[in-house]
């Protein structure tokens, strides 16, 4: 019996992780202004990786040269292990924002769509997709709502399924639920969690909220503010679901509230 | 997730917009009555030729109509009022997309603007007038005149109203500069270019009786004109009625039912 789970830590030393962000070195300035420097990190395939932070330490850029959106000034970024240029292939990252940017004119289902509009998907297969992806984040009934009839927890489930709908392999998050309130935030993160399950992603968000961070991550990067630098990267080892409530949750909480 | 407002309250929500609509009908019929009594009281104790009772009006426009250029001149001016304001759309459109994303550019023309909007349709007419003669170029640049820097103002407006983080939005996806104009800027500018195009609309049909009743030889400008001098108060009347009728015809009948149709995201207020 004893056996078993001794194998099992032996196969995983092993086996070489894996992963499906890594960022060495990577340097940022605005004008004279460093944002970034010296920034390296790894996301293991198929964890969640959280980058926490005090407003002004970089957070959102560093995300969007991962997410391709912002150039590195100096270092390296591999996706998925492969360096320099991402690929063309939209399906690899999907981007979900601080805002939920759904397009007013745009029905939900419209909406879950346009993630898949980049390519030249025949509209039968694209509306299919965006109504799994809608029937997964709870969103059935409301396919042909407007935006503007959402609640602000129902939107976020909309931006949610718009950026699942590419099948992505890698999701970044801008603080995404920062703007929800506490019980309809922890009910997203649960539903992030078991999505995340589902399609086997890699997930790597900013988040000021450390108990957010603590709840959803396997790994946490605590970055120090002007410029950003790393200032410690710990590994979550709590067992899941994860209550904030409870006391080794709370525990960790403080902690790394004490490195911010 | 239980509460479903927006589906449980479809039903209500329709059957209430119907007797609305129903509400809004009396309404408008019984303003016309109103309308139709007063004119008929003015119409006893003046003479006919300052105010033609509706009875005398009615018979104008049978005649009219029966008179067979009466389809002619109102197709005549419909077809300048839609070419230049065709034209003011291709022109206008375009322009103001460029003004609007070029910032120095649409700083430095901004004045031009300004001065185009002073401009009176008269003054327009009597160059049009100049260059064109008696033809149907004279309408159509009065029109195109007055109607262009409106939508091209619109259109401005628009193209600078294009929400960024839309366009993030989009180039998050990886889409192509085509993809993001059809996709995000269009949607954008259409209310504006909409608004634009629907005043440019009015305006046009208004200036161009008054082009067509010194720059042309038939439509209804002219005819107004032609009543005018022979002093046949009821035929203007005839005219105005028919006019009235078009205009709004084409309000109720063409424009709401695309505004609704093209702006059902919005938000009722």
């Amino acid at each position: 019996m004893s056996a078993l789970p001794m194998r099992i830590v032996a196969a995983a030393e092993s086996e070489p992780v894996r992963h499906a962000v890594e960022l060495a070195h990577v340097t940022k300035r605005f004008g004279k202004l460093a944002v970034l420097d010296d920034i390296s990190l790894a996301a293991p395939t198929g964890s969640v990786l959280a980058i926490v932070g005090a407003s002004g330490c970089g957070k959102s850029t560093l995300l969007n040269i991962i997410a391709g959106l912002v150039k590195a000034d100096s270092g390296n970024v591999r996706i998925d292990g492969v360096a320099g240029k991402r690929s063309d292939d939209t399906r690899v990252i999907s981007y979900m924002f601080q805002e939920d940017r759904l397009l007013p004119w745009r029905t939900i289902a419209a909406n879950a769509e346009f993630g898949l509009e980049a390519e030249s998907l025949n509209a039968n297969v694209r509306r299919e997709r965006a109504l799994e992806m809608l029937h997964m984040t709870g969103l059935e009934g409301f396919e042909n709502a407007y935006p503007h009839e959402l609640s602000g927890g129902m939107r976020s489930r909309v931006a949610l399924a718009r950026s699942l709908v590419v099948k992505p392999y890698i999701l970044l998050m801008d603080e995404p639920f920062s703007k929800l309130d506490p019980q309809m935030r922890s009910q997203m993160h649960a539903e992030l969690l078991r999505v995340r399950e589902q399609l086997k992603m890699t997930v790597v968000f900013v988040t000021h909220d450390v108990e957010e961070a603590i709840v959803l991550a396997d790994r946490v990067v605590v970055l120090r503010p002007r410029p950003g630098r790393v200032r410690d990267v710990l590994t979550i080892d709590l067992a899941r679901p994860r209550n904030p409530l409870a006391a080794d949750v709370a525990e960790t909480v403080r902690h790394v509230r004490a490195l911010i | 997730m239980s509460s479903v407002p927006a589906v449980s309250s479809a039903m209500p929500a329709r059957s209430a917009r119907m007797s609305g609509f129903v509400r809004v009908a009396l309404q408008r019929l019984s303003l016309v009555a109103v309308l139709l009594v007063l004119w008929w009281l003015a119409a006893q104790r003046v003479p006919a030729f300052i105010l033609p009772g509706i009875g005398k009006t009615w018979d104008a426009l049978r005649e009219l109509v029966a008179s067979g250029t009466f389809t002619e001149d109102l197709g005549i001016t419909l077809y300048r009022v839609v070419a230049g304001f065709v034209l003011a759309a291709l022109i206008g459109t375009p322009l103001g997309i460029l003004l609007g994303s070029n910032r120095r550019l649409g700083h430095y023309f901004e004045p031009v603007l300004s001065v185009l909007n002073t401009v009176s349709a008269a003054i327009w007419a009597i160059f049009a007038l100049i260059w064109f003669g008696i033809s149907n170029g004279t309408t159509i640049f009065v029109v195109f005149m007055e109607a262009m820097p409106l939508i091209l103002t619109n259109v401005w407006q628009g193209s600078q109203s294009v929400n960024a983080e839309y366009v993030e939005l989009a180039r998050s996806f990886q889409m192509s500069r085509a993809k993001v104009m059809a996709k995000i800027y269009l949607p954008t500018v259409l209310p504006y270019f909409f608004s634009g195009a629907r005043l440019a609309f009015g305006f046009g049909w208004r200036v161009s009786l008054v082009a067509e009743t010194i720059g042309s030889s038939n439509g209804v400008g002219y005819r107004l004109r032609q009543a005018a001098d022979l002093v046949q108060t009821d035929q203007v009347f005839a005219w105005t009625l028919t006019l009235i009728c078009l205009m709004v015809l084409l309000e109720y009948g063409i424009l709401k039912p695309i505004e609704n149709y093209l702006f059902r995201w919005k938000r009722r207020v």
